[in-house]
């Protein structure tokens, strides 16, 4: 039975439960906005970190380098994407 | 055909090494097409107009739920491809079943959601924030029904089949779409539902 649990994917999976206890935590302990903000980009950076590495393996293949440039790149335009749209849309640039 | 009997039996061919390969490609796909949902999402999310804010809409125990469901059915997805790797079929089927009923139990719950947010008359016409709060939650339940129906597919076969190169394959790439479904959800909690409830 044991043999089936494997101790990354635990450990993966009790941190992403403490690191959504904690996102909860954001709406319960009445911080303010810009602190609250920060704490939910922190914990899901990780936990989405975790998912990748953990569950998913990224790093387990010799081609890791070119996943590791794809997933980086992807995020690069995802951003450029979402703060460009802010910078025109809402920051009146 | 080349075989390296060093890798896990999903790398073994060329072929299907290629195809995990070209499945990260589509899930950098993925992360630009999210993108473009949450940036409509974020500048739109206070234009409510005479509908309902976030704040008044949003339910807690709900979410949590989901989030629970999710995050838990990533987990034995991923038990399921170790207990693959392992050889052993029926461990890692269960794993999967359960992993496709937690999804199911997720889109339950946000149906029923949705359907609770028309009652109140929050529709895709009533303001600009739930239209981006629909296409971009819709559109990640959409991924996930997609995913149950593959996921169900993929057991059929590994049921009948056993592990080969190419059920285990598949399985395998199924299990890259989960999980990324589910840090796609990650997102979701934090950026709409607990920054809207804040």
């Amino acid at each position: 039975m044991a043999r089936l649990f494997p101790i990354r994917h635990v450990i993966g999976y009790i941190f992403s439960l403490i690191l959504s206890v904690v996102g909860l935590g954001v709406v319960f302990w009445d911080l303010n906005p810009t602190a609250g903000l920060w704490i939910l980009i922190v914990c899901a950076l990780i936990q989405a970190s975790l998912q990748l590495v953990l569950f998913m393996h990224i790093g387990e293949t010799d081609n890791k380098k070119s996943l590791y440039f794809n997933i980086a790149y992807a995020l690069f335009v995802g951003l450029v994407t979402i703060f460009g749209t802010l910078f025109t849309m809402l920051w009146g640039w | 055909m080349k075989i390296n009997d060093s890798l896990p039996l999903e790398y073994r061919t060329e072929e299907n090494s290629n195809k995990i390969f070209g499945f990260w490609l589509f899930l950098g796909a993925e992360i630009a097409l999210f993108s473009t949902l949450f940036a409509v999402y974020f500048t739109l999310w206070n234009r409510t107009g005479s509908g309902p804010t976030g704040k008044e809409l949003f339910e807690l125990n709900g979410v949590i739920w989901e989030t629970f469901l999710l995050l838990t059915s990533s987990f034995t997805c991923g038990l399921g491809i170790h207990a693959m790797r392992l050889g052993l079929k029926k461990p890692m089927m269960i794993f999967f079943v359960i992993t496709l009923l937690m999804g199911l139990g997720f889109l339950g719950i946000e149906i029923t959601e949705f359907v609770n947010y028309v009652h109140e008359g929050a529709t895709l016409q009533t303001s600009a924030f739930l239209s981006s709060l629909f296409v971009l939650l819709g559109t990640h339940g959409l991924h996930v029904t997609m995913g149950i129906l593959w996921g169900a597919g993929i057991l059929i076969q590994v049921g009948r089949q056993g592990f080969t190169d190419e059920t285990a394959n598949k399985s395998f790439i199924f299990s890259l779409y989960w999980h990324f479904l589910d840090v796609v959800w990650i997102f979701i909690f934090s950026f709409v539902y607990m920054k809207g409830l804040m």
